[in-house]
């Protein structure tokens, strides 16, 4: 669908889930073109690391480090640390709470540990704000949102079940 | 790892399939059963935990009621996940109708 809207001015920190979950549904480029992303360079490893590999995963993050030019990519010290995170995790948590940009991941371990110090949401907000936009059909919404539950392996989880519900309302 | 002896008593003709599996693939008995049971235990308990996960979203289930089932850790996560999925919509309808409105 052509759409034309200038680049919005809020700014997004992905982790390397939500990275892979929204070009395994082909709407990393349309994000990118919407919004500012932000992430950082233990991220770009862990999609390098994915990238040395020639399955599903392999391919998706080849695909997302062809598009790297339109990230920010910062590294960031950690001053405040959660313990049940990993390195990778608690960078980005420290960069989300120094720039006060919400952080989109799909690690429910992640959003658990950080939900009470930032602003945190699964990458399923993307679909729902690329249909109120008109970027995506309710339906192709819906057939996306079937797509990422396969390959998240996600079969009957909350994040499905919540989303399916509320795009069914839209 | 932190292990503890758990006891069980098998039928013979298991223990029997058991030599057999474990002359040809080569491999220590114990270690076989170990990883097979680890494996099991891993995929019955992420069902089972799906599933009440399902019950909780479609609000069949309290928070409570899965606390007493398998622990507070457990519910609190899936609380967690249930609120930021909610979030998560919410965010993306309110922004995208924010935006929406400043390209029309």
């Amino acid at each position: 669908m052509a759409w034309d809207m200038a680049k919005s001015s809020v700014n997004y920190i992905l982790d390397t889930s939500a990275l892979i979950s929204l070009e395994s549904i082909d709407i990393l480029e349309q994000v990118l073109e919407i919004f500012s992303i932000t992430t950082t360079n233990s991220v770009i490893e862990e999609l390098e690391e994915f990238a040395k590999y020639d399955d599903k995963y392999g391919k998706i993050a080849k695909d997302i480090l062809k598009q790297k030019s339109k990230f920010t990519i910062e590294s960031c010290k950690i001053t405040e640390s959660i313990n049940y995170l990993e390195l990778t995790d608690n960078k980005l948590y420290n960069l989300s709470l120094k720039k006060k940009f919400p952080l989109i991941t799909d690690e429910t371990k992640f959003v658990h540990h950080t939900r009470h110090k930032i602003e945190v949401y699964f990458s399923t907000v993307f679909l729902v704000l690329l249909t109120e936009v008109g970027y995506l059909t309710k339906k192709e919404a819906m057939d996306k949102l079937e797509e990422l539950r396969d390959i998240r392996n996600w079969r009957n989880n909350i994040i499905y079940l919540i989303t399916k519900n509320q795009l069914g309302q839209l | 790892m932190e292990t503890e002896q758990f006891n069980i008593r098998m039928p013979k003709d298991l223990v029997q399939d058991l030599d057999i599996i474990s002359k040809l693939l080569k491999v220590n008995k114990s270690e076989w059963v170990k990883t097979k049971l680890a494996e099991e235990v891993h995929e019955e308990k992420n069902k089972l935990l799906m599933e009440l996960s399902t019950l909780y979203a479609n609000g069949m289930i309290s928070k409570e009621k899965i606390e007493k089932l398998v622990g507070k850790e457990v519910a609190d996560e899936m609380e967690s996940i249930k609120i930021i999925a909610q979030k998560s919509v919410k965010h993306g309808l309110g922004y995208g109708k924010k935006l929406s409105k400043l390209h029309s």
